[in-house]
């Protein structure tokens, strides 16, 4: 094997990608030059360079739920039957009266709904809303001396920012959000590619009431008040996590 | 899609979303962006998901990530071929802080190295040297044949030792 043949194979030779009678021409030509040597400890050196400092990433829980949610939605159509074609005029028609429809809908519905069924509605429709892309958090960090700082000035409360990363329930981050006339501080807490919501406000009385625990649209929330605070836990985790992650977020300080 | 083909889908493709992260985070250089793009490939995966035959399951996954990346940035287009300066204290910050700090300067040499490349360099030496993905499934991931694959990787790494040795140089 010549020098130039040797320095052409010399990657593929690294990467361990020749024929094995290849494989052994080049070990051969290395072991009696020296040059072609020096060049292999450099392909040798930035490969390992590479491999030992360009980090891999671990896809973060929140785009885990996500993309759990966004599974969801697209089997929940799947199951509709598939769309005709139309034009975009039929498509912008159709568009206003479904408009007009749900809205009246939802106008209605709401209407003959007790306080407490639509507060439930309205705390689900804010989480899943919190679960489009770029909505989940304001202030997106994993530590608490970040999160609970945020909301001075922001809301009339302080609310609870235990650290249960330790205990499998990583901190995300924190946002503002409205709920009926209430405006919300929200603390985001994640499990595993599950996305924990936690809503609290000025409760209207100093009466403590223990956490009740109920569900909607396959959403699981709980629902308690103490300190002068009412508060809401909500996720599409089950309904047993999520009452052992409300007796955490209760107890840890 | 019947709840069969979900599961099959959850079983073989959902075990790459840290290589498929991985992979769009290097090509975009935003963790956002990336989270975007990541979804939106691993949807259109699933929706083609009958025309994957078996095989390399990563390898199948990862060339529709990178060409969701290609799509996104042709429709961007603002001209991120710089490496913002705060990408390394912006890392600073996750988990793995303490363990960065030991590391942080060749790990940022590096990584400026990296991102110096022309797209088309740096692709091969991540689907290589952070992947690990053999001449032929990162053929099949960038759609050229395993000859040009070769031809890349080499040319990347002889540009790489030179901006290594240079970094170096300037470090000392």
């Amino acid at each position: 094997m010549r020098c130039n043949e040797c320095r052409d194979a010399l990657d593929v030779y690294v990467d361990n990608e020749l024929t094995p009678d290849e494989m052994d021409d080049v070990r051969a030509h290395l072991a009696e030059c020296a040059e072609c040597q020096s060049a292999h400890r450099e392909v040798v050196a930035t490969s390992q360079a590479m491999r030992a400092h360009l980090v891999r990433y671990a896809a973060p829980d929140v785009l885990r739920a996500r993309i759990r949610n966004a599974l969801a939605e697209e089997t929940a159509l799947a199951e509709r039957p598939a769309p005709k074609r139309r034009s975009w005029i039929q498509l912008v028609a159709a568009g206003v009266v479904i408009a007009a429809a749900s809205s009246a809908l939802t106008f209605a519905a709401i209407r003959y709904q007790s306080p407490s069924t639509r507060l439930t509605n309205t705390v689900v429709a804010s989480h899943i809303h919190s679960l489009v892309p770029g909505h989940l958090t304001n202030v997106q960090s994993t530590n608490t001396h970040n999160v609970k700082p945020w909301f001075n000035g922001r809301v009339d409360l302080s609310p609870l920012v235990p650290n249960l990363d330790s205990l499998g329930f990583p901190l995300l981050g924190g946002r503002l959000d409205d709920i009926g006339s209430h405006r919300a501080a929200v603390v985001v807490y994640g499990r595993r590619q599950h996305v924990i919501n936690v809503y609290s406000w000025a409760a209207s009385d100093r009466r403590t009431r223990e956490p009740v625990t109920s569900s909607d649209k396959g959403f699981h929330l709980v629902h308690w008040t103490s300190d002068g605070i009412e508060s809401w836990a909500v996720s599409d985790l089950n309904a047993q996590e999520l009452d052992q992650f409300v007796r955490l977020l209760r107890t840890v300080r | 899609m019947a709840d069969r083909d979900v599961e099959r889908f959850e079983r073989t493709i959902l075990p790459h979303l840290d290589d498929a992260y991985t992979l769009a985070r290097y090509l975009l250089r935003d963790e956002h962006d990336a989270q975007d793009v990541v979804q939106d490939a691993v949807l259109r995966a699933f929706r083609h998901f009958h025309s994957y035959a078996g095989g390399e399951a990563r390898a199948w996954l990862l060339a529709i990530v990178r060409n969701c990346c290609l799509t996104w940035q042709r429709r961007t287009r603002t001209d991120r071929n710089t490496i913002p300066l705060t990408a390394d204290t912006a890392e600073a910050s996750g988990p793995a802080s303490d363990q960065l700090a030991i590391d942080s300067s060749e790990r940022a040499v590096v990584t400026r190295a990296l991102a110096e490349l022309p797209p088309e360099f740096r692709e091969v030496v991540v689907l290589r040297e952070v992947e690990d993905l053999s001449y032929k499934e990162i053929s099949d991931v960038i759609g050229v044949p395993i000859g040009t694959v070769m031809s890349r990787l080499a040319r990347a790494r002889k540009r790489l030792a030179a901006l290594l040795g240079a970094g170096a140089r300037e470090a000392s």
